[in-house]
């Protein structure tokens, strides 16, 4: 392990912070495994690349896949996922369903072959960083994941909408019996979370491509991440993504054939001692 | 003010509420007596339009309008408010955010933060604690002020001196004859009959889902013969 090979494990795991923030906070307030949150990452990357490409600029394309997404996440979770709450069973076909018509639906329209989303001209080259020349992007990549973590943290802990989603998380009919619709803050969440998934595809299928199957890796990687922090928690996820960033690197670099056992192993380990994760609290 | 008609619910197809009636006006401290497992929980969650139980039928009028089958923030917003069976208070949210949440600090009307500090000294000096923090009877507390920020006309309670020492027990009685001198309604599901005696001006019991005595506590504590029959451990 070099510094190098750190640095792209800090920075991946930037990224999967951005994906697995919003997948925790579905999970943990809607009790929701949304297995279309890689499917919403995808399709954001390819929304980002397309608006990026016609634009000619990557925060249009940003923008415009944040808001694409939301709205997608708006009509899943208004028009399909409320009428199977509280049936996990359901909920979890029926997101699997919807990521396997948001793929085929991806295939038609972009093809099967691989994007790289744009990058403005500032992000490219490589800085120095102690003995190592680093890609901007990539150091790009990382202010993002933090600047993500302080505007979320920020709005879990300083506005009341935050305070009741950490309430819904706790305990949602409570919320509800003290007089706030808790249908509403579902849907802000939802489509926080959907906004945070297309974000991370932009990013990320700037420097990781979209190509079909990139919605699965993400989701195993962010399921992981959530997995190992425990259900609807901020910093859980942000440790989380650090140690399977690490871990994936780590595998990558030393045991290049068990790369996927390098971030499950501990994972399970760490499960068989804290089933609820990290950070996890009982329901 | 609050009119409870028949009211039949089932949990499945367990029937649980078998025609349940009873009223509360404004003002008025009533207490729901019964031994545990006799649907007193159930009448207060289907008052609140919180599911499970189902109501089959039956309805709740509050102020003469029928509020069965609202869901339970419609019901809430109309100024019902309640202490659930074990507080239920936010694990990961403070003293402070649990009374935020509910009014914006900077609203001055009715119950403000600053009011429930000053009623509640306790919480005032555990503001940064979080609800997993307090003790049992900051917990009660607690649970009160919430319901206290909503500024209901009416309370419902159920057991708020459940698990606590009798000193706090006894703190609680009196918050609760205070809310009531301020014409605030209040049901009071209890186990602890003396307490509930205290600061109830009417009781009603409940056995096996039907409520099977009704009358001012005054009558009721001159009358413990029906106390041993319907309370008593080895009633019946």
């Amino acid at each position: 392990m070099n510094l190098f090979q750190v640095l792209n494990g800090v920075t991946f795991a930037a990224l999967l912070f951005i994906v697995a923030s919003g997948f925790t906070l579905i999970f943990g307030l809607l009790r929701i495994v949304n297995l279309a949150h890689g499917a919403l990452y995808l399709l954001g990357g390819y929304f980002g690349y397309s608006i990026a490409s016609w634009s000619g600029s990557f925060a249009i394309g940003i923008a415009g896949a944040m808001a694409g997404i939301a709205i997608f996440g708006l009509l899943l979770e208004g028009g399909l996922l409320r009428f199977v709450r509280g049936h996990e069973l359901r909920q979890v076909l029926l997101t699997v369903g919807v990521a396997f018509v948001i793929n085929d639906m991806a295939l038609v329209v972009w093809g099967g072959d691989s994007f790289t989303v744009p990058i403005p001209d500032f992000l490219m080259g490589a800085v120095q960083i102690g003995p190592v020349f680093y890609p901007k992007y990539r150091v790009f990549v990382f202010g993002a994941g933090v600047l993500v973590f302080v505007l979320l943290w920020l709005l879990m802990n300083k506005t009341r909408l935050g305070v009741m989603i950490r309430a819904g998380v706790d305990d949602a009919e409570m919320v509800e019996a003290c007089g706030i619709n808790i249908r509403k803050i579902y849907l802000w969440t939802f489509l926080l979370g959907a906004a945070l998934a297309g974000l991370g595809g932009v990013i990320g299928g700037a420097f990781l491509s979209l190509y079909p199957s990139a919605d699965a890796e993400i989701l195993v990687f962010s399921l992981a991440v959530v997995i190992i922090g425990g259900r609807g928690s901020l910093p859980g996820a942000a440790i989380g993504a650090l140690l399977v960033g690490l871990l994936n690197s780590i595998g990558q670099v030393m045991f290049p054939e068990l790369a996927y056992f390098v971030i499950f192993g501990p994972m399970a380990a760490l499960l068989a001692f804290r089933p609820l994760g990290l950070f996890g609290k009982t329901a | 003010m609050l009119e409870v008609r028949d009211l039949h619910s089932y949990y499945g197809d367990a029937h649980v509420l078998h025609g349940t009636s009873l009223e509360v006006s404004p003002g008025e401290i009533v207490a729901l007596l019964g031994r545990n497992g006799m649907g007193k929980t159930t009448l207060i969650r289907s008052i609140m339009g919180l599911t499970p139980p189902t109501v089959r039928s039956g309805e709740v009028k509050w102020k003469g309008e029928t509020i069965t089958g609202l869901k339970p923030h419609e019901i809430a917003s109309k100024k019902i408010a309640i202490v659930p069976q074990g507080r239920r208070l936010f694990s990961s949210l403070t003293v402070t955010e649990h009374l935020t949440m509910l009014k914006s600090p900077r609203v001055k009307e009715g119950w403000t933060i600053e009011r429930v500090f000053d009623a509640f000294k306790r919480l005032g000096e555990r503001r940064n604690h979080r609800g997993n923090q307090l003790s049992g009877g900051e917990r009660g507390m607690l649970a009160v002020a919430r319901a206290l920020m909503q500024d209901p006309e009416l309370i419902l309670m159920d057991e708020p001196s459940e698990g606590l020492a009798p000193v706090m027990v006894q703190r609680l009685e009196e918050v609760i004859i205070d809310l009531g001198k301020t014409g605030l309604g209040i049901l009071l599901v209890e186990q602890n009959l003396y307490s509930a005696l205290d600061a109830a001006s009417r009781v009603y019991i409940m056995e096996t889902g039907k409520v099977v005595h009704s009358g001012t506590t005054a009558a009721l504590k001159a009358d413990m013969s029906t106390v041993e029959r319907w309370l008593g451990v080895h009633g019946g």
